[in-house]
């Protein structure tokens, strides 16, 4: 508990270092931020217009819609504010720049978050909760207490879910597999299809996305459960499967850290 | 302090494949380049020691230095230094160990000088109070108050090796490991870092492990050495044994005897003497015998000792 | 320049062929959608779903088609300096930018070529209503894109950091080209203002005579030529304060 109230502390110390080291580039960071959140309105403006003509897509009208959209794109927020200098960790192996976080006495992962932050990410988040508490007023949702704190949970969970896919991915760059492409397009059918209701696809595709890939579990599951399109018993556990999931991919990383070769020069 | 047992590293890379699936085809497909950097290495060594960690380029000095660090995990082989194993200790490890990759700079790129320092406080959890008497002590003794303020990227590679320096023994770690820490400076720079290293060891009883292109520093610094080629100890020991050598004494006499103390005159009418012991005690006795016109003496330095040792 | 932009898009056949396999995913989720939402109904603002489904895909193929990666390339020329050689050369510097991107372009397609079926494929298409028709707006369309990539790739000569604004622009005229919504579904001022952009010429109006939505193409045709005038006034008008800002920084 000491240690990781220490990584934490030490965490935030190195993300202010390397704040402090960005603050040159202080212009680019307010247009990265704008552009992150006009990048997300664009995506909703189609939503939007398809919804203005047809009030209904699957059963879901606008604020549904909406809410589900929010969700995911808070979730996919959360996971890559923290993550974002993970994605540079094939430069970073390749560099040698590696080696000195194995140097230190911290998790190695820490101190690799801690490079830089994802900038452009709270533009994502900006728009998501903004979505998400107008959808959440125009929706027909009694709120209360556990919806809230469900809502909390689910958001967390749907973070870890794509937090665990996307880690898994960059501990093989670890070991100089280039997964970059791969990450792209998996961050693409996150970002794509988490945003409407699994239903529209149907059969395999659902059947995909919900069980070889768990899309739906970031925000489709959870946001039927509180939009009141969902009774199953098991549903409410959907946040669980972030935290399962966020388990076995840091095994992954333990794994391949244990085989890394560094480089040599 | 450390002791190292059969130590081997084979470097074991799958083949990687580029293009968009080559991902996949390296997952899948598991082909295997192999290279073995460390070759069954044994050594000890003790508390307070300079030990000079010599061979060419490519024979496994900065593999074994990223063993002994935890940085790699060996193929096979026992490694404990302070009672440590590197590898699976590594946070434990790390602060008992300070180290400077010559080729490579630990510090915050963007950050001044001043700053890095302060990080590497806290990552090794040092007390404000101990802090500062040690930045202190490492701002006399490297002097580093021209540029304490300067962002590092905008450092001289001298003044940035006295910086790493400076990281490297924040936290006093009983141990240093320095990884060609005098390539590519001038000559005054060099004499700065060999300067800190002979204080570091002084003062603190730190053991020092240097690797080194430039041989004037073991002779100035190490008492001990250790040579690998490809991976394998090839001498270890005093620096006084490898070099332990006659020196060699050449005269030209006004006179041309056929033979002077049994060495005959050779072509060009000169005598050379490979001497053990007394050099000035020789020199008087020819002198007394024969008008001496012209005399040098070649001391066996280390740089063509090793030279002999590597080509053999 | 051309032969370079060709290899050049072949030598990043890795990231394309990504593209499409991003560009499948596309068509097929848009597909989805407007399958759900058009329901039972047999039209909507006057385009049945088969139409609209081959307007669609059409649009998305055509988009990723006259991608421009001009605006990028010149970017990072003139950060490294590399922009320099360029000026040097004999040939006008726009001239060779634009046969680059042309190069790429045609890369690009040769690349996307086994993909098409499988597109076509997901995202259903039927016969051209009017074939000469498209390949004029077409054409057309993507001159404009080309001199719109070039002009915003000009900012690069004011500022040093313009990733973000290359990024919004892509956006922008992504979404103002209607490749996700047919044009004629904006709502008000938002269907004013894609009206005005040119964007639409480069998406819609295109697929929108190939699906006969759009049957007399003598309209666009004089408006996009119109633009190109325009835009290669606005151009040469550029490209001499560039030219100049050039010059009196002296590298
Ligand atoms: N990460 C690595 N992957 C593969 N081979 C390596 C790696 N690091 C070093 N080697 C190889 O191991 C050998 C020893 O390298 P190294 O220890 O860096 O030598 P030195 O520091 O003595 O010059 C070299 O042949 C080098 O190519
Ligand atoms: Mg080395």
């Amino acid at each position: 508990m000491a240690e990781i109230l220490r990584s934490l502390r030490l965490y935030f110390l190195l993300q202010r270092a390397s704040a402090r080291g960005a603050m040159q580039y202080r212009l680019n960071t307010v247009i990265g931020v704008i552009s992150g959140a006009i990048w997300q309105g664009t995506g909703f403006a189609f939503v939007w217009v398809v919804m203005h003509t047809f009030p209904s897509l699957a059963g879901w009208g606008l604020a549904e819609i909406a809410f589900l959209y929010g969700l995911r794109l808070t979730a996919h927020a959360l996971a890559m504010i923290p993550l974002m200098s993970v994605n540079d960790v094939q430069w970073i192996v390749r560099n040698g720049e590696f080696d000195r976080f194995l140097l230190r006495p911290l998790n190695p992962l820490v101190q690799l978050m801690g490079n830089r932050m994802g900038i452009a990410q709270f533009g994502d988040l900006l728009a998501g909760v903004a979505l998400l508490a107008v959808a959440g007023r125009n929706a027909q949702v009694q709120w209360d207490v556990w919806l809230v704190a469900f809502c909390a949970a689910a958001i967390v969970g749907g973070a870890l879910i794509e937090a665990a896919f996307f880690l898994a991915l960059c501990s093989l760059s670890l070991r100089m597999v280039d997964t970059f492409a791969l990450r792209v397009f998996i961050d693409d059918v996150f970002s794509k299809f988490g945003s409407y209701p699994m239903k529209i696809f149907g059969g395999t595709v659902e059947w995909l996305l919900t069980f070889v890939l768990p899309v739906a579990f970031v925000a489709y599951v959870p946001s039927s459960v509180v939009l009141g399109k969902l009774d199953s018993p098991w549903a409410p556990a959907a946040p669980l499967l972030g935290v399962a999931l966020i388990s076995l991919a840091y095994l992954v990383w333990r794994r391949q850290l244990a085989h890394y070769q560094s480089v040599g020069h | 302090m450390i002791r190292v047992e059969g130590l081997t590293k084979v470097f074991r890379r799958p083949r990687t494949f580029s293009g968009p699936f080559g991902a996949l085809r390296t997952l899948v497909t598991r082909q295997y380049e192999e290279r073995t950097a460390v070759d069954d290495l044994s050594f000890e060594i003790g508390e307070g020691e300079v030990i000079g960690y010599l061979g060419p380029n490519g024979a496994g000095k900065s593999t074994t230095i990223k063993i002994l660090t935890g940085i790699l995990t060996p193929t096979s082989g026992t490694v404990e230094v302070n009672g440590l194993v590197p590898w699976s200790d590594r946070s434990a490890n790390a602060r008992n160990v300070g180290v400077v990759f010559g080729q490579r700079s630990q510090l915050w790129w963007d950050l001044p000088l001043i700053e890095s320092l302060r990080l590497v406080g806290s990552l090794y959890d040092v007390p404000a109070a101990r802090f500062e008497t040690s930045l202190r002590k490492l701002r006399d003794l490297l002097g580093l108050d021209d540029f304490l303020d300067t962002p590092v990227r905008q450092l001289s590679l001298g003044q940035r090796m006295r910086g790493d320096l400076a990281a490297a023994v924040l936290y006093e770690p009983p141990l240093l490991y320095l990884d060609e820490p005098t390539v590519g400076l001038d000559v005054l720079a060099k004499e700065a870092v060999r300067e800190f290293i002979v204080e570091t060891n002084r003062a603190g009883r730190t053991t020092v492990i240097l690797t080194t292109h430039d041989l004037a520093d073991v002779e100035a610094l190490c008492k001990r050495i250790i040579l690998i080629d490809r991976g394998k100890v090839i001498f270890d020991g005093a620096i006084d044994a490898l070099v332990d050598k006659p020196r060699r004494l050449v005269v030209t006499l006004e006179s041309q005897p056929e033979d002077v103390r049994g060495v005959r005159r050779d072509a060009d009418g000169r005598y050379v003497f490979d001497i053990h012991g007394d050099l000035p005690g020789m020199i008087a006795s020819i002198a007394a015998e024969h008008p001496i016109r012209d005399l040098s003496i070649e001391e066996p330095d280390l740089e063509s000792v090793i030279k002999g040792i590597y080509t053999r | 320049m051309t032969r370079i932009g060709f290899r050049l898009a072949l030598a990043y056949r890795g990231d394309i062929i990504m593209t499409c396999v991003s560009l499948v995913a596309q068509v097929f989720l848009l597909r989805m959608i407007w399958t759900s939402v058009y329901g039972s109904r047999p039209a909507a603002a006057g385009l049945t779903l088969d139409a609209l489904l081959a307007y669609l895909t059409l649009a998305n193929l055509q988009s990723f088609a006259t991608q421009t990666l001009v605006s990028r390339t010149i970017h990072h020329r003139i950060r490294t300096g590399t922009v320099f050689f360029d000026l040097a050369r004999p040939v006008g510097y726009l001239r060779q930018m634009a046969a680059f991107q042309v190069g790429n372009t045609l890369g690009g397609l040769l690349l996307l070529a086994p993909v098409v079926p499988v597109v076509l494929l997901v995202g259903s298409i039927t016969v051209p209503v009017n074939g000469p028709g498209y390949v004029i707006t077409l054409v057309l369309g993507y001159v404009i894109a080309v001199q719109l990539a070039l002009l915003i790739s000009l900012i690069g000569f004011w500022l040093m950091e313009t990733g973000a604004i290359h990024l919004l622009y892509r956006l922008v005229s992504q979404f103002f080209a209607g490749t996700m919504v047919p044009l004629a579904f904006f709502p008000g001022f938002l269907g004013a203002l894609a009206e005005i952009l040119p964007f639409q010429y480069t998406g819609y109006v295109p697929a929108a005579v190939y699906v006969g939505h759009i049957s007399d193409v003598s309209g666009p045709v004089t408006v996009e030529l119109a633009w190109i005038a325009g835009l290669w006034c606005l151009l040469a008008l550029t490209w001499s304060r560039a030219c100049r800002r050039v010059v009196i920084q002296g590298g």
